[in-house]
């Protein structure tokens, strides 16, 4: 899983010339932390009928946001990390050390279920440097994360292997 | 179209394989397979016959395949025998379920192998290892949430051992809304089929932010007991459904029915939908689920306004108004007053900000200056974690009573005495059955009451088409407004003391407070439109007030009422009642009602009534 989404990443920066976030302009890896829910105008009403408003996706294969499908981690294209909601529920978990949302970052960083609990504490301890600021964008948290585990030394092989 | 005459040419001139030549009494055995029927959704039609709940074309390779299973049973196998080399667009890779199944009825060894790309791609990124039935619970606000929804989430192998069913994808049936109809519209056609249904596949972490953030609903997750294999077969099923469009009733043919369809294909033994002859409410088909054995455990996850209730539950009146201080600048983080609270209570506070800093930004686009305090906050919970929550399991909304209710009542009006004779089609009242729903929370539809006094002598006492009515308490931190809408026929005070059948609409809003556990009041404001035939003018408008308490007691839920309507023609018509309610098992009630009436047309008039209610499915 780790492979595929450092694979896109490092493939993004390789071809940086395209000045892209990787995945493709709308994936969401500029969302900042906090980026608003919206619900739909109609949205009382939505929920009424259990309405799928929009573009009804039907997982990897729609395709039709404009991201790359290429990407494991990737719901219709999106990161997981990008995507809406995500970043919110990991700061809020990091912050605490523990949660559902921590625990499923460090399976998509492929770490194993021994270093878990190691990987919950060294991101709360660390995490005024992943999130560093209200701004930071999810690329911006994944680049910090790299930063913090390649200086742990149970950690390091998580952020080397790609 | 294009598609079914592309199968048909290629079958014609590439005859390198040759479909087997079924005779007729096989085609008719196999198409009558309640599974046959089941992937293609028939459903035996009012003539007689067949029709598909598909209303699409592209779902069938027959010309009349929406009508005639066996035809389009005999046009599948054909097309099963396309040249391989259509690849995506092959009928097998279109139709995964449906080539399994025949492939295993007709032994076809010798089937064409084509590349099918992106159902495999598909296939393995969905990894289906087991299925969990998601139950959105209703949110006390919003009562037209008491429907509820239901929706799937597919799990894989791993996903319960590493807990990341953040990563799991959700299948939803839902009514498909193009372009921006207005929201009257929309309902209107959302109820009466206007809309196409489409089954859609998103991440269950998008489904979880937006029922547990945006509408403050819980989330009730029911593992059900599917092999791998029968998880299998169903989202292969779910393939052949992507951009197929259903007709879409919001009272039957809705989610709920959808889903129990999905697990029929799951597992073919099992037979849910035909429980369901008129309304699917998607209680009562997890009800159906859990007594057909399928579900092996139960998870529960709270919104996230209970999570911040809960927070805030054990902060005195200063603590909370630390909360308030604090969420609203995050310099209060070192102001003395919050300094002197110990440490472990500083945790609390903090976290209760934070949640409530959410929360109000809930729906809202991104404020540069509100993610700043939660960030802050953020930080000061970081130095400082609180103890994870712990928030108790509330009762399994499956095991609330039923929904459709008769009622059968005696009493007395005055010095005569009646016999009522009810019946409520949905949902629920201030004062039914409690357990498994929220306190303060009614919603009905179509109730009719006839009554039968002394003589034989019978009248129409009330036909309420919706009565809605929302009394969530207000508290230091929330401070949600409670409401109420009703309309319909009742009897109203007249001329001479007659009871006249009056038409009206009414609706209210004002606040409802948490007085102790378990006791609400509430204080509404009220206006009315009657149609009332003693009135001199053919509408009459009113204002008024209802307020009151709703207690829960040992026996089971009272309320105490008063209600005041002052006319603009002059009538003035006031009441007080009160209702006290025996919960007599999960499904039957006893209730006591008293009331009495005033109004300037008549003499006061007093009523009791002793209602036996039985919530029956």
């Amino acid at each position: 899983m780790k492979r595929i989404l450092l694979g896109t990443l490092f493939a993004a920066v390789s071809i940086n010339a395209m000045a892209e976030a990787p995945g493709g302009p709308n994936c969401g890896w500029g969302n900042l932390l906090f980026e608003g829910q919206r619900g739909t105008p109609a949205h009382f009403l939505a929920s009424t009928t259990n309405g799928t408003s929009g573009n009804a996706t039907f997982g990897m294969t729609s395709g039709t946001n404009g991201c790359s499908t290429k990407a494991a981690l990737t719901y219709g294209g999106k990161s997981w990390l990008a995507m809406n909601g995500t970043m919110n529920e990991l700061s809020e978990d990091m912050a605490q050390g523990q949660g559902e949302a921590l625990t499923t970052y460090a399976v998509v960083l492929g770490v194993k279920p021994e270093d878990r609990a190691h990987f919950a504490s060294v991101t709360h301890d660390h995490f005024q440097q992943i999130f560093s600021s209200a701004n930071v964008t999810a690329e911006d948290v994944h680049n910090n994360t790299i930063a913090v585990l390649k200086k742990d030394p149970q950690l390091a092989k998580y952020a080397t292997e790609a | 179209m294009l598609k079914r005459f592309a199968y048909l040419t290629l079958c014609a001139c590439a005859p390198a394989y040759a479909a087997p030549s079924l005779d007729d009494a096989r085609v008719q055995q196999l198409a009558a397979d309640r599974y046959w029927i089941a992937l293609g959704h028939y459903e035996t039609a009012k003539l007689g016959g067949w029709r598909s709940y598909v209303d699409d074309d592209k779902f069938f390779l027959a010309e009349d395949g929406a009508h005639h299973p066996d035809r389009e049973l005999r046009a599948t196998v054909d097309a099963l025998y396309a040249p391989a080399n259509l690849g995506d667009k092959h009928a097998q890779c279109v139709f995964p379920a449906r080539t399994r199944w025949l492939r295993e009825q007709l032994q076809l060894s010798d089937l064409p192998t084509p590349d099918c790309q992106e159902y495999s791609r598909w296939y393995a990124d969905v990894a289906p290892h087991s299925a969990v039935l998601i139950f959105p619970a209703a949110y006390l606000n919003s009562p037209s949430s008491m429907f509820g929804h239901t929706l799937l989430r597919i799990d894989k192998a791993d996903t319960r051992s590493n807990d990341t069913t953040l990563l799991s994808y959700a299948i939803n049936f839902g009514a498909y809304i193009e372009g921006s109809d207005n929201s009257i519209l929309y309902a209107w056609k959302g109820l009466m089929g206007g809309y196409p249904g489409l089954f859609a596949m998103m991440p269950y972490q998008e489904k979880l932010s937006e029922y547990r953030s945006l509408e403050n609903r819980d989330l009730w997750e029911y593992q059900l007991d599917l092999t791998p294999e029968e998880t299998g077969r169903m989202v292969e099923h779910v393939w052949e459904l992507k951009q197929v469009q259903f007709d879409y009733f919001f009272f039957d043919e809705n989610c709920s029915y959808r889903l129990l369809e999905l697990l029929q294909v799951a597992r073919p033994g099992l037979d849910l939908t035909s429980q369901f002859p008129l309304t699917a409410i998607p209680t009562d088909t997890v009800k159906a689920v859990k007594q057909s054995g399928l579900v092996s455990d139960v998870r529960y996850r709270p919104s996230r306004e209970r999570e911040l209730l809960a927070r805030a539950e054990p902060l005195d009146h200063h603590e909370k108004q630390q909360v308030l201080a604090v969420s609203a600048d995050t310099a209060q983080l070192q102001s003395p007053e919050f300094t002197a609270l110990p440490r472990e209570r500083q945790a609390l506070v903090q976290d209760a900000a934070y949640r409530l800093e959410r929360y109000r930004a809930t729906g809202q686009e991104r404020d540069p200056e509100q993610a700043r305090r939660s960030f802050e906050l953020l930080r000061a919970i970081n130095r400082n974690p609180p103890p994870p929550l712990q928030i108790e399991r509330p009762g399994l909304p499956e095991d609330g009573h039923q929904s459709r209710t008769w009622q059968l009542g005696v009493g007395t009006r005055e010095d005569r005495a009646f016999a009522e004779y009810g019946l409520r089609m949905a949902y629920h009242d201030l004062n039914d059955n409690a357990y498994g729903f929220p306190l303060g929370a009614q919603i009905e539809i179509l109730q009719l009451k006839l009554r039968q006094y002394e003589g034989n002598d019978w009248q129409v006492q009330r036909l309420d088409l919706a009565t809605i009515r929302s009394l969530t308490p207000r508290n230091e931190l929330l401070k949600p407004w409670s409401w109420q809408v009703a309309g319909g026929l009742e009897r109203v005070p007249g001329k001479h003391d007659d009871e006249v059948l009056v038409s009206h609409v009414n609706g209210g809003g004002g606040g409802t407070w948490q007085l102790a556990d378990g006791l609400l009041g509430f204080a509404l404001g009220t206006v009315r439109v009657e149609h009332h035939n003693d009135f001199a003018e053919f509408i009459s408008p009113a204002a008024g007030f209802n307020g009151g308490l709703l207690w829960r007691n040992g026996l089971g839920n009272m309320t105490l009422e008063a209600k005041g309507d002052y006319f603009t023609n002059g009538e003035v018509r006031r009441s007080l009642s009160l209702n006290q309610q025996w919960e007599i098992s999960q499904n039957l009630g006893l209730r006591l009602s008293a009331k009495r009436e005033f109004s300037h047309l008549a003499t006061a008039q007093n009523e009791v009534m002793l209602e036996l209610k039985w919530y029956q499915y």
